[in-house]
């Protein structure tokens, strides 16, 4: 009888979380417990680590259905590794984003390349470390300090390592405001951070419908790897800006955006089980990620200087680390930094030109990579 | 012709990527120089266009 009892009593354990629970499991739990802290008590981009802190608990509760075939997160993830959600995300950023003040100084533009550096010290390092080149690339892109792309990058290059790049290039773009400072004032003078710029022109109605068509045409044409992409940013953007089909842009930009992120949160976080997340790859990826934001901010600053090699009117070379991308995070940092010794030196406008071109630089090095890696 | 799988390939890559992608954005930098001309070609009546919401 008692033997009987212990016998259905263990069967019905085996079937239940419990039994296949191990500390690994507790572990991620605690990672997933403190991603929502840093987003409620911190403020540290609660849009995204509220979603993805919760989802990478529940893919940590073993036997979860959620992240199952059949399962809601599993559908999410789907959409992430089907390339639906990048290319949306895209959309909606377009549709969201002003692009007058790359229009306005296209000098500012080099910079979205310039602080890329970091990508191909990553990638270099990541090699060094034994990944393939692929998974080298992929860790690089890190450094774009582009989410989307880096996702996109991912599932083109080493879609096995998607959980750990993109809660790499996630997290670091949090705290952009921790990192970038103390390598941009290690790279500039006080009077370099104090030079002003002057103010920019106006960009007419025209030239802001004429950008996302042109744009669009350029990308399609030299970049067709990325194209998904930039078209769908610059659709988004057209919609913005052609001002008669509002409806649609304030679909894109908020509630689209909206479901967008809750598919993208809980896609992210419920890749992140114990079995998958908890090894050697992923400190070495953590790190190199940190290495690829560190070395794009300073040669940001770095390729700032030396156009101020060249140009008569000196630009502030804080705005070379917005070239980052990471739109607008990189671009409030320079304008802090520059606030911190002028309290009357306001660069965010002068930023988001280096910071949107950013966003450039990342899709054309991620296009320029996957051609030369023979990846389609 | 790919990037060889080696430490001399994760070089030469990031090597090509860069100066290539720098080339590419400062193309991008031009034509958007050239922005100011399409103002020649007239001005969009912006009033018009908020009213005509769809």
């Amino acid at each position: 009888m008692i033997e009987q009892f212990l016998a259905f009593f263990g069967a019905l354990m085996d079937q239940t979380g419990l039994a296949h629970f191990w500390w690994g499991n507790a572990v991620m739990i605690a990672v997933g417990g403190v991603m929502i802290y840093l987003a409620v008590a911190k403020g540290y981009e609660p849009l995204l680590l509220v979603g993805i802190g919760f989802s990478c608990i529940i893919a940590n509760v073993p036997g979860s259905d959620l992240i199952q075939p059949g399962g809601l997160f599993h559908y999410a993830y789907q959409g992430v590794q089907l390339l639906v959600v990048p290319p949306l995300i895209f959309f909606g950023v377009g549709a969201m984003t002003d692009f007058s003040p790359m229009i306005a100084n296209p000098k500012l533009v080099i910079l979205g390349a310039a602080a890329h550096l970091g990508i191909f010290v990553a990638l270099i390092g990541a090699k060094l470390l034994g990944f393939t080149l692929n998974e080298a690339g992929a860790i690089g892109i890190i450094g774009g300090a582009d989410g989307p792309m880096a996702i996109f990058m991912t599932i083109k290059l080493a879609p096995h390592l998607l959980p750990q790049i993109s809660v790499a290039a996630y997290s670091y773009m949090a705290l952009m405001p921790l990192i970038q400072p103390p390598v941009m004032k290690l790279l500039t003078t006080e009077d370099e951070r104090r030079i002003r710029m002057k103010q920019s022109r106006q960009v007419t109605r025209l030239e802001k419908i004429a950008f996302p068509i042109v744009i669009g045409i350029i990308v399609n044409l030299f970049f067709p790897p990325v194209a998904p992409l930039i078209t769908m940013l610059m659709l988004g953007n057209l919609f913005r800006e052609v001002l008669v089909v509002n409806r649609l842009a304030k679909t894109a930009a908020n509630e689209l955006m909206n479901v967008i992120i809750i598919v993208l949160t809980v896609a992210i976080g419920s890749t992140m089980q114990a079995d998958r997340f908890l090894t050697v790859d992923t400190i070495e990826i953590v790190g190199l990620g940190l290495v690829a934001f560190v070395f794009g901010t300073g040669s940001g600053v770095v390729g700032a200087k030396i156009m101020n090699l060249f140009l008569k009117e000196k630009i502030n070379p804080l705005l070379g680390s917005a070239g980052i991308a990471s739109v607008p995070i990189a671009a409030r940092v320079s304008h802090n930094v520059a606030l911190e010794y002028d309290k009357e030196n306001y660069l965010i406008y002068h930023a988001m030109g280096p910071n949107l071109a950013g966003v450039f630089g990342t899709a054309i090095s991620g296009a320029i990579m996957l051609a030369l890696l023979g990846v389609k | 012709m790919t990037m060889p799988d080696s430490l001399y390939g994760a070089v030469m890559l990031s090597l090509i990527d860069f100066f290539a992608s720098l080339v590419m954005i400062t193309g991008i930098g031009v034509v958007l120089a050239l922005f100011p001309l399409l103002n020649r070609i007239g001005k969009v009546d912006e009033d018009a266009l908020r009213k005509s919401q769809h």
